[in-house]
């Protein structure tokens, strides 16, 4: 219940942030909601001499809709994702995902932003942000730029932050018409991190063929991944069962997964494609029409 | 180089605080690397918060922010600066009103009590916080609904059936007839 | 079926209070949030205790330099085993005579398991104590050490401890002649089972603050199962044992985790050498790195049963990786030497039981003791046998379970009603109807478990409990126990059985427990032995201070002592309700006339040497809970993993004092089995611990459980007080092979290791594609 020393900011605007950042470098932590790097601390895991407090930093906070995006703030609560009513028309994916992250006081917390720098592999926000082709918004002492997800996420815990930047949103494309999402996650707990995530994003033609195919893995590499190889597979054919189950196996044999205390590399690849499939029927049975409302938002084993 | 205008944001060794606690407002001196876990126990004796791991996930420490359940260990104690922190103590009057019921109790704290819901009650200040925020949002909850409300908090005791069926009761008792749960 | 009362017992419906569903005060006070655990206790200039704990599972100490610790600002003591007037009471952990062993406070020169206390210290606040910690050098020798219990319990395996074997005990049980058995057997099957560390994981983490009264007496406040424990501290201290005193407040939690010491010898050296208060409270991490574990076993087990299902014989290995140090090993090994051949009669038996020295966490103590783990494979052989010989799960079941009078293994008689019968067909039909599967790939399937759990300490360890009962002035009542309340109601139902007796309110008894100075000594809250032991010894006191109050209460009432009837905070006469007076007057009268109005009673338990050390036979424990739970699964067979749908678990709990509180301990108990069934695990990997946090640490949460259905049957038979049997433990074992046997039905698959994880499940499936064997 103790924390470790350290040297406590709380700027009050983002060039603030971002001029702490640069003069403290790696000694400097950003805190938003605290609910990995607190515990990081807590254990010892992780000691930053200065701690920079962004939750006073105004206007980080709000949930934007546009006509074809949707504009997370940084600071936005899990919580607030999984209520707000814009967001869940045009980007459901991203509200369904919300309510399985950890548990309801981590989602009273924990931010878009912070789960996003986090970077952890099994985590949703990234899953989804990856599987929908989202950008993440960052500012630093050159100004601000977006980067794509596919970009964002570098490797275990880590992303292609610069020393001194900070993200800021994350925009999302809104869902267009005959497009649909799915997500399935595979846990040994209810609440705990996924052992393998999927999220799958269909778009379909009007002959009912897919024009999109998006398949993001959690869990089972170092970061949140494309599926590129089973992507292919899918566009321009219709997604029936024999087209899902070749795309599933072509993520089994894509994903790279390392063994832990929960579950094996071998088990983890077989349920990447167990997961992909069942995030891809989801995917496919809402692009085709099936009322959102037709099953749970997410499938958990 | 100068000293960025960012330097003076630095919060000083310690600091005053203030919140509303169980509807009284409290002044401490904290320290920033304070959790409010650590503030509320050893500072202001509220040692109905309790400590159980310290990684967010057994839920003894919860309290609610503003009326929404936090983990008290992963929250710092300037993060409740000018906000409204309630522990199981101030259930039975969250708005610290007066003319709380003549046993102290909050009809889920009876509701607690009359199923047993309760056995070594390490959980349970908790559990009854994250059952309270839980039915001021979903007032008409069914069973599976309250299991998974529930879900972030461990109970090592119980296997949680209990707790469950004191919730469900008190859901039952809604509204305006508390009086079932004086006399189970 | 279920036996009548015995002559002279009263019909439980006549009883104003046992069997009553009433609210425990405890529980109000918990909801209040004003109950006081060990560490909201605070006292003015207290200090801030911690651990230095070992980096390695095994090592030697090359140098311990505690000087630059010692000089930091707000350390107040830095002590090492060096430092304390005895480092450890040699003990005999068998209490037979087999061995003395002295388990170190602090680490001399050599560590034996990762996170074993090589130092502690005291300091102004935790900040200064972590820097001390940090500030402690020490350099190590580290070695390869034994991490493996098997390869540990063979010849001419390294040693964990120079000039003793590492199998440091090994009880044996012969009964009949297992060749003979097996002749005559239609079916033998033979299994190798194996359960693994699990941690008590109460909520509470270990805690305690030391003090130094005026007096000298070194007095610790500590969440602790045993305030006996007052002696070995003052052995550790060099104290007379009257110069400590250990008080337990209400436990959160203790499942026998807190059996041993845990924060006390500690605390108590850190308030010794600095004469200040100190606390002490260990992170979760501590307590899941290096507080002892429930034991993993490795089974072997060969049953035979006739061509009608009669067992016929059982041969059965049991190794338990005990760590480094003895703690409790011995006796959970001769609790699951005990109930090895589960509740059935089998008349060829050879059981050999064996702890064996290990570098890896200690093991000792937890709910369940030795006689849950053996429930996964004596229960797993009946399924397979079953199988073997086409018959069901419970016909083979009911036609090999023990009987009243039959004989144990052991040769002693089993002495009071069993219930298997009743108990068994009662799970059954609370399961209900078959679920239907929720999906194409999903699979149902059921399974059942019976087992015998003792309760009370074995007879030769000649247990006895008291218990001070007294009026007051008002005519309130006043108990004192020694009793650690664990949160399952040991102190209420102290409250509810005096209150049968005399007549008091529930709510005008006021229950003082757990103080070494103060509440007479009962013995510990574990093995299921404390509404046994000092529910007997508040029994006794009540009924003689009953009978030492009934003269003056019916010369008041001019009426017969047999007339008298004590109720409602009343004394009067049966059958006239309006010739009563008030207890405070019959108090009053007692103060007059110099009749004493508080009373000191002990119950002393059974008393007998331990039984034969080559055969096992003998008196053993004092009695036996009987229980069947029922189990139904979903399994998903593309990921293995399974829903547990529906789970019925039932025992004979004698009479249930408070129902409530009773079903409560059911539900408890099972939840925790599940969690070992299905998920919890402590992982090693040659003696290093992966499972340190609670994300890690896979205990159930409440949408994972289903409504535990809690069946109490009542057969009056017990030995506790009204009748009752212990219900503490009992529920824990059956959950093991109830799932295992449901996971079997539904995929065919029998589970033989634990936890049955989804990829374990995944991969049975898999290879049983291939075969059909297995089930």
């Amino acid at each position: 219940m103790y924390l470790p020393p350290f040297r406590y900011f709380a700027p009050q605007t983002l060039d603030e942030a971002i001029a702490l950042l640069r003069e403290h470098g790696d000694e400097a932590k950003l805190l938003a909601g605290g609910q990995s790097l607190l515990p990081l601390m807590m254990l010892g895991l992780a000691r930053p001499g200065v701690l920079i407090d962004v939750n006073g930093i105004p206007g980080l906070d709000r949930i934007e809709a546009g006509g074809d995006d949707v504009r997370v703030g940084a600071l936005v609560r899990h919580c607030a994702v999984e209520t707000d009513p814009r967001l869940r028309a045009r980007c459901p994916a991203l509200a369904d995902a919300a309510p399985l992250i950890g548990n309801i006081r981590v989602r009273h917390r924990g931010t878009v932003g912070g789960s996003l720098a986090h970077a952890d592999p099994a985590a949703e926000v990234p899953l989804v942000a990856t599987a929908l082709g989202a950008t993440i918004e960052v500012r630093g002492p050159d100004g601000a730029r977006d980067i794509p997800a596919h970009e964002f996420f570098r490797g275990y815990l880590e992303t292609a932050l610069g020393p001194a930047e900070v993200v800021t949103a994350l925009r999302l494309p809104a869902h267009g018409a005959r497009m649909g999402h799915g997500l399935a996650e595979l846990v040994r707990r209810s609440g705990d991190f996924a052992m393998v995530s999927a999220c799958a994003v269909l778009g379909l033609d009007g002959a009912g063929r897919c024009t999109h195919a998006a398949v993001a893995m959690g869990g089972v590499g170092p970061s949140a991944l494309r599926m590129r190889a089973a992507e292919r597979l899918l566009v321009g054919q219709p997604p029936g069962d024999r087209a899902l189950d070749e795309a599933a196996d072509a993520v089994r044999d894509e994903v790279a997964p390392e063994s832990d205390v929960h579950a094996s590399a071998e088990y983890r690849r077989a349920m990447a494609r167990v997961m992909a499939r069942r995030a891809l029927r989801a995917a496919a049975a809402r692009a085709g029409g099936a009322s959102p409302d037709a099953g749970p938002g997410a499938v958990r084993s | 180089m100068s000293v960025s205008p960012a330097a003076s944001r630095e919060y000083p060794e310690r600091a005053a605080l203030r919140f509303v606690l169980n509807g009284r407002p409290v002044d401490v001196w904290a320290a920033p690397q304070e959790t409010l876990l650590a503030v509320l126990r050893d500072t202001l004796g509220a040692t109905e918060v309790k400590y159980g791991c310290g990684e967010g996930v057994c839920g003894t420490c919860t309290v609610l922010l503003d009326g929404a359940p936090i983990n008290a260990c992963l929250t710092l104690g300037v993060h409740a600066q000018g906000r409204t922190v309630t522990t199981v103590r101030g259930l039975a009057s969250p708005a610290g009103a007066t003319g709380a019921a003549a046993d102290g109790m909050h009809p889920l704290q009876r509701a607690f009590v009359a199923h047993e819901a309760a056995q070594c009650g390490f959980c349970t200040p908790g559990m009854l916080l994250t059952a309270y925020a839980f039915l001021e949002k979903h007032p008409h909850p069914t069973r599976a609904e309250i299991r998974a409300a529930l879900g972030g908090n461990l109970c090592r005791c119980t296997g949680y059936a209990r707790i469950v069926d004191a919730v469900e009761a008190c859901v039952r008792a809604r509204p305006g007839r508390e009086d079932v749960l004086r006399d189970p | 079926m279920i036996p009548e009362p015995a002559s002279g017992g009263v019909s439980p419906a006549a009883y104003r209070v046992i069997g009553k569903a009433l609210p425990r005060f405890d529980v109000a006070d918990k909801v209040r949030g004003t109950t006081q655990y060990a560490a909201d206790w605070q006292l003015p200039g207290m200090l801030v205790g911690r651990v230095l704990r070992s980096i390695y599972p095994c090592a030697r100490i090359r140098r311990l330099d505690v000087a630059r610790a010692r000089a930091l600002p707000g350390v107040a003591a830095v002590l090492t085993a060096g430092d304390l007037p005895r480092n450890g009471v040699e003990e005999d952990p068998t209490g037979a005579g087999l061995l003395r062993f002295t388990t170190p406070v602090l680490a001399d020169g050599v560590v034996r398991y990762q996170g074993e206390p090589v130092a502690i210290v005291a300091a102004a606040t935790d900040a200064a104590a972590r820097a001390a910690l940090a500030a402690i050098e020490v350099e190590y020798e580290p070695l390869p050490g034994v991490h493996d219990a098997e390869a540990a319990a063979r010849r001419g395996a390294e040693r964990v401890h120079d000039g003793r074997d590492n199998v440091f005990v090994h009880w044996k049980l012969r009964r009949g002649d297992v060749e003979t058995g097996f002749r005559g057997a239609a079916a033998v099957v033979e299994r190798t089972y194996r359960t693994q560390r699990v941690d008590h994981a109460y909520l509470e983490p270990e805690a305690g603050v030391a003090w130094v009264e005026a007096d000298g007496v070194v007095t610790v406040r500590a969440s602790s199962q045993v305030v006996e424990h007052f002696r070995a501290l003052a052995e550790i201290l060099g104290l007379p044992h009257n110069r400590v005193r250990v008080i337990a407040p209400f436990l959160g939690g203790g499942f026998g985790g807190k059996e041993d010491m845990t924060a006390e010898p500690y605390v108590a050296a850190l308030a010794w050498a600095t004469g200040r208060p100190v606390r002490m409270v260990w992170d979760r991490a501590e307590s899941l790195l290096a507080r002892p574990k429930r034991h993993a076993f490795v089974m072997r087990y060969k049953t035979g049963a006739a061509r009608d299902g009669s067992l016929v014989a059982q041969e059965i290995s049991l190794l338990a990786d005990a760590g480094p140090y003895p703690l409790l090993s011995p006796r959970v090994l001769f609790a699951a030497l005990v109930t090895g051949a589960g509740p059935y009669c089998v008349p060829h038996v050879r059981i050999d039981a064996r702890a064996v020295f290990t570098n890896n966490v200690p093991a000792s103590a937890m709910r369940g003791f030795g006689a849950m783990q053996v429930t996964f494979a004596y229960e797993a052989q009946m399924d397979l046998l079953a199988a073997a010989l086409g018959m069901s799960p419970a016909a083979i079941r009911e036609r090999n379970f023990l009987r009243k009078g039959d004989r144990l293994p052991t040769g002693e008689a089993a002495s009071t009603y069993v219930a298997l019968p009743e108990l068994l067909r009662r799970a059954q039909d609370a399961l209900g109807e078959p679920s239907r599967p929720s999906g194409p790939g999903a699979r149902v399937g059921r399974g059942i478990a019976c087992n015998m759990q003792p309760y009370g300490r074995t007879v030769w360890f000649q247990d006895r409990a008291s218990a001070w009962l007294g009026f007051e002035a008002d005519g309130s009542l006043v108990i004192r126990a020694g009793v650690p309340d664990l949160g399952g109601g040991q102190a209420a139902s102290l409250a509810q059985i005096a209150a049968e007796v005399l007549g008091v309110s529930v709510e005008r008894i006021r229950v003082h427990v757990g103080d070494s100075a103060l509440t007479p000594l009962t013995g510990g809250t574990f093995a299921t032995r404390q509404l046994y032991m000092s529910g007997n010894a508040a029994l006794c006191c009540a009924r003689e201070l009953r009978a030492g109050i009934a003269p003056v209460a019916a010369s008041l009432l001019e009426a017969a002592e047999a007339d008298l009837e004590f109720a409602d905070d009343h004394a009067g006469v049966a059958g006239a309700p309006d010739r009563c007076v008030p207890l405070a007057r019959v108090v009053a009268e007692c103060a007059r006339r110099g009749v004493p109005v508080s009373r000191l009673s002990t119950f002393q338990g059974e008393r007998s040497a331990p039984p034969d050390l080559e055969t096992g036979q003998g008196r053993t424990f004092p009695d036996y809970t009987y229980g069947c739970h029922a189990a139904e699964v979903e399994v998903d067979v593309e990921t293995g993993a399974t829903r547990l749908l529906k789970y019925v678990a039932c025992h004979d709990v004698g009479r249930a004092i408070n129902p409530q509180s009773v079903a409560g301990q059911i539900q408890g108990g099972a939840a925790m089995g599940i969690g070992q069934a299905l998920g919890e695990e402590i992982a090693l990997e040659a003696g290093v611990n992966l499972t340190t946090l609670f994300a890690n640490y896979l205990m159930p949460v409440a949408p994972d459980l289903p409504d535990i259905q809690a069946i109490a049957v009542e057969s009056g038979e017990g030995r506790g007080p009204f009748g009752a049997r212990g219900i503490g433990e009992p529920p824990t074992g059956p959950p093991l092979a109830a799932i295992a046997s449901a996971i079997a039905d539904a995929t065919g698959a029998r589970p033989l290791e634990l936890p049955i994880t989804p990829e374990r499940v995944f991969r049975a499936l898999a290879e049983r594609a291939g075969t059909n064997e297995g089930r």
